[in-house]
Protein backbone atom coordinates (compact mmCIF):
# COMPACT_ATOMS: atom_id res chain seq x y z
CA UNK A 1 0.00 0.00 0.00
CA UNK A 2 1.37 3.19 -0.84
CA UNK A 3 0.75 6.49 1.30
CA UNK A 4 -0.88 9.13 -0.32
CA UNK A 5 -0.67 11.54 2.90
CA UNK A 6 2.27 10.64 5.79
CA UNK A 7 2.54 13.15 8.71
CA UNK A 8 5.88 12.40 10.97
CA UNK A 9 5.91 14.60 14.39
CA UNK A 10 3.49 17.26 12.83
CA UNK A 11 3.67 20.30 15.30
CA UNK A 12 2.00 23.45 14.60
CA UNK A 13 1.46 26.71 16.56
CA UNK A 14 -0.39 29.93 16.46
CA UNK A 15 1.27 32.05 18.44
CA UNK A 16 1.94 30.44 22.15
CA UNK A 17 -0.99 28.28 21.37
CA UNK A 18 0.24 24.83 20.49
CA UNK A 19 -2.93 23.27 18.05
CA UNK A 20 -1.17 20.21 16.88
CA UNK A 21 1.67 18.22 19.54
CA UNK A 22 2.83 15.57 17.14
CA UNK A 23 1.02 14.03 14.38
CA UNK A 24 1.88 11.05 12.95
CA UNK A 25 -0.13 8.82 10.59
CA UNK A 26 -0.62 8.01 6.99
CA UNK A 27 -3.28 7.72 4.59
CA UNK A 28 -3.10 5.44 1.84
CA UNK A 29 -3.77 5.61 -1.70
CA UNK A 30 -7.44 5.38 -2.60
CA UNK A 31 -8.71 5.15 1.17
CA UNK A 32 -11.41 7.05 2.53
CA UNK A 33 -9.97 8.79 5.97
CA UNK A 34 -11.87 10.29 8.57
CA UNK A 35 -10.64 12.46 11.34
CA UNK A 36 -13.40 13.24 13.90
CA UNK A 37 -12.74 14.72 17.42
CA UNK A 38 -14.02 17.78 19.74
CA UNK A 39 -13.68 21.43 17.94
CA UNK A 40 -10.60 23.02 19.00
CA UNK A 41 -8.79 19.39 18.89
CA UNK A 42 -6.57 20.37 15.76
CA UNK A 43 -8.67 18.45 12.99
CA UNK A 44 -9.29 21.25 10.72
CA UNK A 45 -5.76 22.87 11.25
CA UNK A 46 -4.18 19.51 10.50
CA UNK A 47 -6.18 19.54 6.96
CA UNK A 48 -5.39 23.15 6.10
CA UNK A 49 -1.44 22.31 7.01
CA UNK A 50 -1.90 19.52 4.46
CA UNK A 51 -2.30 21.88 1.44
CA UNK A 52 0.04 24.21 2.91
CA UNK A 53 -2.94 26.92 3.74
CA UNK A 54 -1.33 26.65 7.33
CA UNK A 55 2.67 26.21 7.80
CA UNK A 56 3.82 23.46 10.10
CA UNK A 57 6.13 24.46 12.79
CA UNK A 58 8.51 20.80 12.95
CA UNK A 59 7.69 17.42 12.07
CA UNK A 60 7.54 16.48 7.96
CA UNK A 61 4.13 16.02 6.11
CA UNK A 62 4.63 14.32 2.61
CA UNK A 63 1.65 14.53 0.20
CA UNK A 64 2.32 11.46 -2.51
CA UNK A 65 6.04 11.34 -1.53
CA UNK A 66 6.77 15.15 -1.77
CA UNK A 67 7.36 17.40 1.06
CA UNK A 68 4.56 19.92 1.36
CA UNK A 69 5.68 23.63 1.14
CA UNK A 70 9.49 22.90 1.49
CA UNK A 71 12.22 20.85 -0.28
CA UNK A 72 15.22 18.82 1.23
CA UNK A 73 18.46 19.22 -0.05
CA UNK A 74 21.11 16.76 1.67
CA UNK A 75 20.12 17.54 5.74
CA UNK A 76 18.67 21.18 4.57
CA UNK A 77 15.31 22.55 4.44
CA UNK A 78 14.50 25.32 1.53
CA UNK A 79 11.02 27.06 1.85
CA UNK A 80 9.37 26.33 -1.85
CA UNK A 81 8.14 29.68 -3.62
CA UNK A 82 4.76 30.88 -3.45
CA UNK A 83 4.53 29.53 -7.28
CA UNK A 84 6.14 26.01 -6.49
CA UNK A 85 3.56 25.71 -3.42
CA UNK A 86 0.67 26.49 -6.22
CA UNK A 87 1.98 23.67 -8.27
CA UNK A 88 1.90 21.51 -5.18
CA UNK A 89 -1.69 22.47 -4.21
CA UNK A 90 -3.05 21.70 -8.07
CA UNK A 91 -3.71 18.18 -7.53
CA UNK A 92 -4.76 18.49 -3.61
CA UNK A 93 -8.49 19.11 -4.15
CA UNK A 94 -9.99 21.06 -0.99
CA UNK A 95 -13.76 21.28 0.35
CA UNK A 96 -14.24 24.01 3.11
CA UNK A 97 -17.34 23.91 5.77
CA UNK A 98 -18.33 27.44 4.16
CA UNK A 99 -18.16 26.29 0.58
CA UNK A 100 -16.14 29.46 -0.49
CA UNK A 101 -17.74 29.72 -3.91
CA UNK A 102 -17.05 32.51 -6.45
CA UNK A 103 -20.16 34.59 -5.56
CA UNK A 104 -19.43 37.09 -8.61
CA UNK A 105 -19.06 33.68 -11.09
CA UNK A 106 -21.83 31.31 -12.04
CA UNK A 107 -21.79 27.70 -10.97
CA UNK A 108 -20.36 26.74 -14.29
CA UNK A 109 -17.80 29.24 -14.50
CA UNK A 110 -16.69 28.44 -10.63
CA UNK A 111 -15.59 24.99 -12.22
CA UNK A 112 -14.44 26.50 -15.42
CA UNK A 113 -12.02 29.23 -13.50
CA UNK A 114 -8.70 26.88 -12.23
CA UNK A 115 -8.80 24.95 -14.99
CA UNK A 116 -8.53 27.59 -17.50
CA UNK A 117 -6.78 30.03 -15.32
CA UNK A 118 -3.91 27.81 -13.84
CA UNK A 119 -3.62 24.69 -16.17
CA UNK A 120 -4.25 26.44 -19.28
CA UNK A 121 -6.79 24.31 -20.73
CA UNK A 122 -9.05 25.59 -23.15
CA UNK A 123 -12.43 27.71 -22.26
CA UNK A 124 -15.00 25.45 -24.79
CA UNK A 125 -12.69 22.15 -22.96
CA UNK A 126 -13.40 23.68 -19.78
CA UNK A 127 -16.71 24.17 -20.07
CA UNK A 128 -17.73 20.85 -21.51
CA UNK A 129 -15.71 19.00 -18.45
CA UNK A 130 -17.44 21.16 -15.88
CA UNK A 131 -20.90 20.90 -17.55
CA UNK A 132 -20.02 16.40 -16.41
CA UNK A 133 -18.71 17.61 -13.35
CA UNK A 134 -22.19 19.46 -12.39
CA UNK A 135 -23.99 16.72 -13.89
CA UNK A 136 -22.42 14.35 -11.75
CA UNK A 137 -22.91 15.96 -8.85
CA UNK A 138 -26.80 16.47 -10.01
CA UNK A 139 -27.03 19.89 -10.70
CA UNK A 140 -26.81 20.31 -14.43
CA UNK A 141 -29.78 22.56 -14.59
CA UNK A 142 -28.05 24.98 -12.40
CA UNK A 143 -24.81 25.57 -14.23
CA UNK A 144 -26.04 29.59 -15.05
CA UNK A 145 -27.14 30.20 -11.53
CA UNK A 146 -25.08 32.43 -9.19
CA UNK A 147 -24.34 30.51 -5.89
CA UNK A 148 -26.68 33.03 -3.99
CA UNK A 149 -29.58 31.75 -6.11
CA UNK A 150 -28.64 28.12 -4.61
CA UNK A 151 -29.47 26.45 -1.37
CA UNK A 152 -26.48 25.24 1.04
CA UNK A 153 -26.13 21.80 -0.33
CA UNK A 154 -26.05 23.14 -3.89
CA UNK A 155 -23.35 25.37 -3.16
CA UNK A 156 -21.57 22.64 -1.30
CA UNK A 157 -21.63 20.34 -4.78
CA UNK A 158 -20.62 22.77 -6.83
CA UNK A 159 -17.43 23.39 -4.75
CA UNK A 160 -17.12 20.12 -5.15
CA UNK A 161 -17.19 19.91 -8.45
CA UNK A 162 -14.88 22.88 -8.87
CA UNK A 163 -12.45 20.78 -6.38
CA UNK A 164 -12.92 18.03 -8.90
CA UNK A 165 -12.53 20.02 -12.21
CA UNK A 166 -8.45 20.31 -11.17
CA UNK A 167 -8.05 16.49 -11.53
CA UNK A 168 -6.94 16.24 -7.86
CA UNK A 169 -5.14 12.92 -6.57
CA UNK A 170 -6.16 14.01 -3.36
CA UNK A 171 -9.41 15.44 -1.71
CA UNK A 172 -9.71 17.23 1.65
CA UNK A 173 -13.40 17.95 3.28
CA UNK A 174 -12.94 20.51 6.11
CA UNK A 175 -16.29 19.67 7.67
CA UNK A 176 -18.41 20.02 4.53
CA UNK A 177 -21.92 19.85 5.74
CA UNK A 178 -21.58 21.08 9.23
CA UNK A 179 -23.09 24.99 7.61
CA UNK A 180 -25.81 22.79 6.28
CA UNK A 181 -29.75 22.23 7.23
CA UNK A 182 -29.62 18.87 8.05
CA UNK A 183 -32.34 17.66 5.23
CA UNK A 184 -29.96 18.83 2.72
CA UNK A 185 -26.99 17.13 4.67
CA UNK A 186 -27.76 13.50 2.54
CA UNK A 187 -27.45 14.80 -1.56
CA UNK A 188 -23.77 16.08 -0.36
CA UNK A 189 -23.22 12.71 1.41
CA UNK A 190 -24.37 11.30 -1.62
CA UNK A 191 -21.94 12.95 -4.36
CA UNK A 192 -19.15 11.86 -1.64
CA UNK A 193 -19.96 8.59 -1.46
CA UNK A 194 -19.91 8.11 -5.55
CA UNK A 195 -16.45 9.76 -5.15
CA UNK A 196 -15.48 7.25 -2.71
CA UNK A 197 -16.54 4.49 -4.83
CA UNK A 198 -14.60 6.18 -7.82
CA UNK A 199 -11.68 5.13 -5.54
CA UNK A 200 -10.26 8.56 -4.81
CA UNK A 201 -8.38 8.94 -2.01
CA UNK A 202 -10.18 11.49 0.68
CA UNK A 203 -9.37 12.92 3.97
CA UNK A 204 -12.70 13.81 5.81
CA UNK A 205 -13.48 15.96 8.54
CA UNK A 206 -16.39 15.13 9.85
CA UNK A 207 -19.44 15.27 12.65
CA UNK A 208 -21.02 12.44 10.41
CA UNK A 209 -20.37 9.25 12.36
CA UNK A 210 -23.25 7.67 10.12
CA UNK A 211 -20.92 8.64 6.81
CA UNK A 212 -17.49 7.63 8.88
CA UNK A 213 -19.01 4.34 10.01
CA UNK A 214 -20.15 3.43 5.78
CA UNK A 215 -18.15 5.00 3.84
CA UNK A 216 -14.51 5.42 5.98
CA UNK A 217 -11.63 2.69 5.84
CA UNK A 218 -9.77 4.19 8.32
CA UNK A 219 -11.07 6.73 11.37
CA UNK A 220 -8.46 8.77 13.68
CA UNK A 221 -9.85 10.26 16.51
CA UNK A 222 -8.05 13.87 17.54
CA UNK A 223 -8.26 15.54 20.79
CA UNK A 224 -5.95 18.15 22.33
CA UNK A 225 -3.31 18.00 19.19
CA UNK A 226 -2.64 14.75 19.33
CA UNK A 227 -4.13 11.60 17.65
CA UNK A 228 -6.06 9.78 20.87
CA UNK A 229 -7.17 6.41 18.99
CA UNK A 230 -7.29 5.24 15.10
CA UNK A 231 -8.25 2.29 13.68
CA UNK A 232 -11.08 0.52 11.07
CA UNK A 233 -13.83 3.32 12.10
CA UNK A 234 -16.68 0.48 12.60
CA UNK A 235 -14.52 -1.11 15.54
CA UNK A 236 -13.61 2.44 16.88
CA UNK A 237 -17.10 3.88 16.44
CA UNK A 238 -18.68 1.00 18.22
CA UNK A 239 -15.44 -0.33 20.37
CA UNK A 240 -13.52 2.59 21.61
CA UNK A 241 -10.90 1.66 23.68
CA UNK A 242 -9.94 5.38 25.24
CA UNK A 243 -11.73 6.81 27.76
CA UNK A 244 -11.65 10.25 25.58
CA UNK A 245 -12.78 8.73 22.57
CA UNK A 246 -15.62 6.66 24.59
CA UNK A 247 -16.60 10.51 26.34
CA UNK A 248 -16.56 11.74 22.69
CA UNK A 249 -18.47 9.46 21.12
CA UNK A 250 -21.45 8.60 23.85
CA UNK A 251 -22.09 12.44 23.45
CA UNK A 252 -22.01 12.70 19.81
CA UNK A 253 -23.86 9.01 19.02
CA UNK B 1 -61.60 43.27 -4.97
CA UNK B 2 -64.62 42.93 -2.35
CA UNK B 3 -67.21 42.64 -4.53
CA UNK B 4 -65.47 39.96 -6.34
CA UNK B 5 -65.26 38.00 -3.62
CA UNK B 6 -69.29 37.99 -3.25
CA UNK B 7 -70.04 37.01 -6.30
CA UNK B 8 -68.33 34.01 -5.97
CA UNK B 9 -70.54 30.80 -4.59
CA UNK B 10 -69.97 29.90 -1.27
CA UNK B 11 -68.07 25.93 -1.64
CA UNK B 12 -66.88 26.48 -5.30
CA UNK B 13 -62.80 28.39 -4.59
CA UNK B 14 -61.92 30.84 -7.44
CA UNK B 15 -60.34 29.03 -10.25
CA UNK B 16 -57.13 31.21 -9.24
CA UNK B 17 -56.42 29.66 -6.16
CA UNK B 18 -53.59 26.93 -5.37
CA UNK B 19 -54.69 23.54 -5.50
CA UNK B 20 -53.31 23.33 -1.49
CA UNK B 21 -56.14 25.65 -1.12
CA UNK B 22 -58.41 22.68 -1.06
CA UNK B 23 -56.55 20.07 1.56
CA UNK B 24 -56.51 23.07 3.69
CA UNK B 25 -59.99 24.53 3.81
CA UNK B 26 -58.00 27.52 2.60
CA UNK B 27 -61.26 29.92 2.33
CA UNK B 28 -59.78 32.64 -0.08
CA UNK B 29 -58.05 35.99 0.88
CA UNK B 30 -59.90 37.68 3.86
CA UNK B 31 -61.98 40.60 3.55
CA UNK B 32 -59.53 43.79 3.27
CA UNK B 33 -59.85 45.82 6.36
CA UNK B 34 -61.11 49.11 5.76
CA UNK B 35 -59.81 51.98 8.40
CA UNK B 36 -59.94 55.48 8.11
CA UNK B 37 -56.32 56.18 7.57
CA UNK B 38 -53.91 58.05 10.48
CA UNK B 39 -54.26 61.59 8.82
CA UNK B 40 -50.34 63.06 8.62
CA UNK B 41 -51.25 67.06 9.44
CA UNK B 42 -47.38 67.91 9.33
CA UNK B 43 -46.94 66.91 5.92
CA UNK B 44 -49.33 69.32 5.07
CA UNK B 45 -48.37 72.16 7.20
CA UNK B 46 -44.91 71.37 6.40
CA UNK B 47 -45.22 71.11 2.53
CA UNK B 48 -47.05 74.56 2.68
CA UNK B 49 -44.45 76.00 4.27
CA UNK B 50 -41.85 74.91 1.33
CA UNK B 51 -43.61 75.54 -1.07
CA UNK B 52 -43.91 78.95 0.50
CA UNK B 53 -40.40 79.64 1.07
CA UNK B 54 -39.50 78.00 -2.44
CA UNK B 55 -42.09 81.07 -3.82
CA UNK B 56 -40.17 83.84 -1.94
CA UNK B 57 -36.82 82.27 -3.17
CA UNK B 58 -37.97 82.89 -6.91
CA UNK B 59 -39.51 85.68 -6.45
CA UNK B 60 -36.03 86.99 -4.78
CA UNK B 61 -34.05 85.81 -7.62
CA UNK B 62 -36.62 87.17 -10.28
CA UNK B 63 -36.67 91.03 -9.36
CA UNK B 64 -32.76 90.78 -8.58
CA UNK B 65 -30.39 92.58 -10.50
CA UNK B 66 -29.95 90.07 -13.01
CA UNK B 67 -29.54 89.67 -16.79
CA UNK B 68 -31.27 86.40 -17.44
CA UNK B 69 -30.24 86.96 -21.04
CA UNK B 70 -27.07 86.72 -20.73
CA UNK B 71 -26.81 83.19 -18.49
CA UNK B 72 -29.12 82.07 -21.86
CA UNK B 73 -26.64 83.28 -24.20
CA UNK B 74 -23.81 82.15 -22.42
CA UNK B 75 -24.66 78.70 -21.67
CA UNK B 76 -23.18 77.71 -25.29
CA UNK B 77 -20.78 79.96 -25.89
CA UNK B 78 -17.93 78.27 -27.56
CA UNK B 79 -15.30 79.60 -24.72
CA UNK B 80 -17.80 77.89 -22.35
CA UNK B 81 -18.16 74.57 -23.70
CA UNK B 82 -14.41 74.18 -24.37
CA UNK B 83 -14.10 75.33 -21.15
CA UNK B 84 -16.49 72.31 -19.64
CA UNK B 85 -14.84 70.15 -21.78
CA UNK B 86 -11.50 70.89 -20.44
CA UNK B 87 -12.69 70.01 -16.85
CA UNK B 88 -14.71 66.65 -18.12
CA UNK B 89 -11.06 66.09 -19.94
CA UNK B 90 -8.88 66.82 -16.41
CA UNK B 91 -11.20 65.43 -14.22
CA UNK B 92 -11.06 61.72 -16.09
CA UNK B 93 -7.60 61.77 -16.29
CA UNK B 94 -6.71 62.90 -12.72
CA UNK B 95 -9.43 60.01 -12.01
CA UNK B 96 -7.79 57.43 -13.94
CA UNK B 97 -4.38 57.88 -12.96
CA UNK B 98 -6.32 58.35 -9.32
CA UNK B 99 -7.71 54.84 -9.20
CA UNK B 100 -4.75 53.13 -11.02
CA UNK B 101 -2.25 54.16 -8.49
CA UNK B 102 -4.58 54.14 -6.15
CA UNK B 103 -4.88 50.39 -5.96
CA UNK B 104 -1.64 49.56 -6.92
CA UNK B 105 -0.48 51.82 -3.69
CA UNK B 106 -3.52 49.70 -1.55
CA UNK B 107 -1.84 46.15 -2.94
CA UNK B 108 1.78 47.49 -1.95
CA UNK B 109 0.08 49.00 1.72
CA UNK B 110 -1.57 44.77 1.98
CA UNK B 111 1.76 43.59 0.81
CA UNK B 112 3.85 41.47 3.03
CA UNK B 113 6.96 42.85 2.01
CA UNK B 114 7.68 45.74 4.50
CA UNK B 115 9.37 48.17 1.72
CA UNK B 116 6.47 48.57 -0.33
CA UNK B 117 4.19 48.92 2.76
CA UNK B 118 5.84 51.30 4.18
CA UNK B 119 6.50 53.32 0.79
CA UNK B 120 2.63 53.13 0.57
CA UNK B 121 2.36 54.16 4.03
CA UNK B 122 4.73 57.76 3.59
CA UNK B 123 2.64 58.63 -0.09
CA UNK B 124 -0.66 58.40 1.78
CA UNK B 125 0.51 60.21 4.58
CA UNK B 126 1.89 63.08 2.37
CA UNK B 127 -0.48 63.15 -0.45
CA UNK B 128 -3.64 63.05 2.05
CA UNK B 129 -1.82 65.21 4.61
CA UNK B 130 -1.44 68.38 2.56
CA UNK B 131 -4.39 70.62 0.86
CA UNK B 132 -4.86 69.49 -2.45
CA UNK B 133 -4.87 73.55 -3.31
CA UNK B 134 -0.93 73.62 -1.76
CA UNK B 135 -0.42 70.48 -4.10
CA UNK B 136 -1.04 72.46 -7.18
CA UNK B 137 0.32 75.60 -6.13
CA UNK B 138 3.74 73.12 -5.54
CA UNK B 139 3.84 71.55 -9.00
CA UNK B 140 3.36 74.95 -10.86
CA UNK B 141 5.98 76.63 -9.21
CA UNK B 142 8.64 73.29 -9.12
CA UNK B 143 10.40 75.07 -11.70
CA UNK B 144 11.95 77.64 -8.68
CA UNK B 145 13.93 74.99 -6.94
CA UNK B 146 14.66 72.57 -10.01
CA UNK B 147 14.96 75.02 -13.26
CA UNK B 148 15.60 71.71 -15.51
CA UNK B 149 14.44 68.26 -15.50
CA UNK B 150 17.56 66.31 -15.39
CA UNK B 151 16.32 62.24 -16.12
CA UNK B 152 19.74 61.24 -16.69
CA UNK B 153 19.72 60.02 -20.35
CA UNK B 154 16.24 59.66 -20.50
CA UNK B 155 14.79 63.51 -20.59
CA UNK B 156 16.13 66.64 -19.99
CA UNK B 157 14.15 69.86 -20.52
CA UNK B 158 13.37 73.08 -19.24
CA UNK B 159 10.71 72.44 -15.72
CA UNK B 160 8.75 74.88 -17.52
CA UNK B 161 8.29 73.53 -20.64
CA UNK B 162 7.43 70.44 -18.78
CA UNK B 163 5.05 71.36 -16.14
CA UNK B 164 2.83 73.30 -18.38
CA UNK B 165 -0.88 74.28 -16.68
CA UNK B 166 -2.25 71.04 -18.20
CA UNK B 167 0.49 68.87 -16.31
CA UNK B 168 0.04 70.68 -12.89
CA UNK B 169 -3.38 70.27 -12.75
CA UNK B 170 -3.11 66.43 -13.99
CA UNK B 171 -0.19 65.64 -11.35
CA UNK B 172 -1.96 68.16 -8.57
CA UNK B 173 -5.35 66.22 -9.17
CA UNK B 174 -4.29 62.90 -9.90
CA UNK B 175 -1.42 62.33 -7.50
CA UNK B 176 -3.77 63.55 -4.51
CA UNK B 177 -6.82 61.40 -5.76
CA UNK B 178 -4.48 58.32 -5.50
CA UNK B 179 -3.41 58.24 -1.86
CA UNK B 180 -7.69 58.72 -1.18
CA UNK B 181 -8.45 55.98 -3.72
CA UNK B 182 -6.01 53.80 -2.30
CA UNK B 183 -7.46 54.21 1.00
CA UNK B 184 -10.95 52.84 -0.40
CA UNK B 185 -9.57 50.29 -2.55
CA UNK B 186 -7.54 49.08 0.60
CA UNK B 187 -11.06 49.08 2.55
CA UNK B 188 -12.76 46.92 -0.86
CA UNK B 189 -9.85 44.47 -0.67
CA UNK B 190 -9.80 43.99 2.79
CA UNK B 191 -13.59 43.10 2.90
CA UNK B 192 -13.32 40.29 0.60
CA UNK B 193 -14.05 37.50 2.71
CA UNK B 194 -10.20 35.38 3.27
CA UNK B 195 -12.07 32.06 2.50
CA UNK B 196 -12.34 33.49 -0.87
CA UNK B 197 -8.32 33.90 -0.72
CA UNK B 198 -8.04 30.33 0.35
CA UNK B 199 -9.98 28.60 -2.03
CA UNK B 200 -8.37 30.59 -4.97
CA UNK B 201 -4.82 29.15 -3.11
CA UNK B 202 -6.36 25.74 -2.62
CA UNK B 203 -6.84 25.24 -6.36
CA UNK B 204 -3.46 26.52 -7.61
CA UNK B 205 -4.18 29.84 -8.26
CA UNK B 206 -1.55 32.28 -7.96
CA UNK B 207 -1.31 35.25 -5.39
CA UNK B 208 -1.35 37.60 -8.20
CA UNK B 209 -4.16 35.57 -9.86
CA UNK B 210 -6.03 35.36 -6.72
CA UNK B 211 -5.88 39.03 -6.35
CA UNK B 212 -7.07 39.86 -10.45
CA UNK B 213 -9.59 36.84 -10.85
CA UNK B 214 -11.25 36.72 -6.98
CA UNK B 215 -10.42 39.47 -4.97
CA UNK B 216 -10.84 42.84 -7.05
CA UNK B 217 -14.13 41.88 -8.66
CA UNK B 218 -15.72 41.09 -5.22
CA UNK B 219 -14.03 43.92 -3.74
CA UNK B 220 -15.17 46.35 -6.58
CA UNK B 221 -18.63 46.06 -5.51
CA UNK B 222 -17.46 47.92 -1.82
CA UNK B 223 -14.87 50.67 -4.00
CA UNK B 224 -17.54 51.52 -6.85
CA UNK B 225 -19.98 53.48 -4.51
CA UNK B 226 -17.39 55.72 -2.60
CA UNK B 227 -15.28 56.00 -6.11
CA UNK B 228 -18.23 57.80 -8.03
CA UNK B 229 -18.57 60.27 -5.00
CA UNK B 230 -14.86 60.99 -5.51
CA UNK B 231 -15.40 61.12 -9.17
CA UNK B 232 -18.28 63.98 -8.32
CA UNK B 233 -16.01 65.44 -5.90
CA UNK B 234 -13.28 65.37 -8.59
CA UNK B 235 -15.49 67.41 -11.29
CA UNK B 236 -15.68 70.14 -8.96
CA UNK B 237 -12.47 70.36 -7.48
CA UNK B 238 -10.85 70.75 -10.31
CA UNK B 239 -12.13 74.00 -10.50
CA UNK B 240 -9.28 74.71 -8.15
CA UNK B 241 -6.87 74.14 -11.13
CA UNK B 242 -8.12 77.57 -11.90
CA UNK B 243 -5.05 78.40 -9.74
CA UNK B 244 -2.47 76.94 -11.86
CA UNK B 245 -3.88 78.93 -15.30
CA UNK B 246 -5.84 75.56 -16.83
CA UNK B 247 -8.63 77.06 -18.51
CA UNK B 248 -11.19 74.57 -17.46
CA UNK B 249 -14.71 75.62 -16.79
CA UNK B 250 -14.61 77.90 -13.52
CA UNK B 251 -11.95 79.98 -15.56
CA UNK B 252 -13.30 80.03 -18.83
CA UNK B 253 -16.22 81.27 -17.31
CA UNK B 254 -14.69 84.21 -14.97
CA UNK B 255 -12.96 85.64 -17.68
CA UNK B 256 -15.98 86.18 -19.56
CA UNK B 257 -17.71 87.21 -16.50
CA UNK B 258 -15.30 90.24 -15.21
CA UNK B 259 -14.92 91.51 -18.72
CA UNK B 260 -18.66 92.08 -19.65
CA UNK B 261 -18.98 92.97 -15.79
CA UNK B 262 -21.83 89.70 -15.66
CA UNK B 263 -20.26 88.27 -12.84
CA UNK B 264 -23.21 85.94 -11.40
CA UNK B 265 -24.60 85.67 -14.51
CA UNK B 266 -21.86 83.59 -16.00
CA UNK B 267 -21.31 81.67 -12.14
CA UNK B 268 -24.74 80.38 -12.70
CA UNK B 269 -23.75 79.32 -16.05
CA UNK B 270 -20.40 77.33 -14.69
CA UNK B 271 -22.83 76.05 -12.08
CA UNK B 272 -25.48 74.96 -14.70
CA UNK B 273 -22.86 72.78 -15.97
CA UNK B 274 -21.56 71.35 -12.91
CA UNK B 275 -24.97 70.29 -12.34
CA UNK B 276 -25.91 68.64 -15.97
CA UNK B 277 -22.21 67.16 -15.46
CA UNK B 278 -22.24 65.64 -12.05
CA UNK B 279 -26.43 64.56 -13.11
CA UNK B 280 -25.03 62.46 -16.05
CA UNK B 281 -22.50 60.55 -14.08
CA UNK B 282 -25.24 59.76 -11.33
CA UNK B 283 -26.78 57.83 -13.95
CA UNK B 284 -24.04 56.13 -15.36
CA UNK B 285 -22.80 55.53 -11.55
CA UNK B 286 -26.24 53.54 -11.32
CA UNK B 287 -25.23 51.30 -14.10
CA UNK B 288 -21.89 50.60 -13.03
CA UNK B 289 -22.99 49.51 -9.22
CA UNK B 290 -25.62 47.17 -11.11
CA UNK B 291 -23.30 45.41 -12.87
CA UNK B 292 -20.99 44.82 -10.40
CA UNK B 293 -24.04 43.50 -8.00
CA UNK B 294 -24.35 40.95 -10.39
CA UNK B 295 -24.06 37.50 -7.41
CA UNK B 296 -24.20 39.41 -4.40
CA UNK B 297 -27.88 39.50 -4.64
CA UNK B 298 -30.68 37.08 -5.99
CA UNK B 299 -32.13 39.49 -8.50
CA UNK B 300 -30.11 42.41 -9.88
CA UNK B 301 -31.76 46.06 -9.07
CA UNK B 302 -34.26 47.55 -12.29
CA UNK B 303 -32.59 49.73 -14.19
CA UNK B 304 -33.73 53.07 -14.14
CA UNK B 305 -36.04 52.20 -17.52
CA UNK B 306 -37.49 49.33 -15.64
CA UNK B 307 -38.31 51.36 -12.78
CA UNK B 308 -40.20 53.98 -14.70
CA UNK B 309 -42.07 51.75 -16.35
CA UNK B 310 -42.82 49.50 -13.27
CA UNK B 311 -44.19 52.83 -11.44
CA UNK B 312 -46.25 53.72 -14.69
CA UNK B 313 -47.82 50.40 -14.32
CA UNK B 314 -48.62 50.23 -10.66
CA UNK B 315 -50.24 53.73 -11.42
CA UNK B 316 -52.29 52.62 -14.13
CA UNK B 317 -53.22 49.42 -12.65
CA UNK B 318 -54.21 50.91 -9.35
CA UNK B 319 -55.92 53.25 -10.95
CA UNK B 320 -58.30 50.35 -13.23
CA UNK B 321 -58.74 48.89 -9.84
CA UNK B 322 -61.00 52.40 -8.65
Amino acid sequence: MTAMVKAEGVHKSFGAVEVLKGIDLQVNTGEVFCLIGPSGSGKSTFLRCINHLEKINAGRLYVDGNLVGYHQKGDKLYELKDSEVALQRRDIGMVFQRFNLFPHMTALDNVVEAPVQVKGVSKAQARERARELLDRVGLADKAGSYPSQLSGGQQQRVAIARALAMDPKLMLFDEPTSALDPELVGDVLDVMRDLAESGMTMVVVTHEMGFAREVGDSLVFMDGGVVVESGDPREVLTNPQHERTQAFLSKVL
Amino acid sequence: MSDKLDKTPAGAPPEDTPPVAKDSAYAGPPEAIKAIPVRHWGRWVSGVVVVALLALLINAFANGDIQWSTVGDKVFDSTVVAGAGRTLLISILAMVLGVVLGILLAVMRLSKNPVTSTVAWLYIWFFRGTPVYVQLLMWFNLALIFPMLNLGPIYKDEMTDVMTPFMCALLGLGLNEAAYMAEICRAGLLAVDEGQTEAAHALGMSHGKTLRRIVIPQAMRVIVPPTGNEFINMLKTSSLVYVVTYNELLRSTSVIGSSSFAVMELLFVASIWYLVMTSIFSVFQYYLERYYARGSSRSLPPTVFQKIRANLFSLSSERGAK
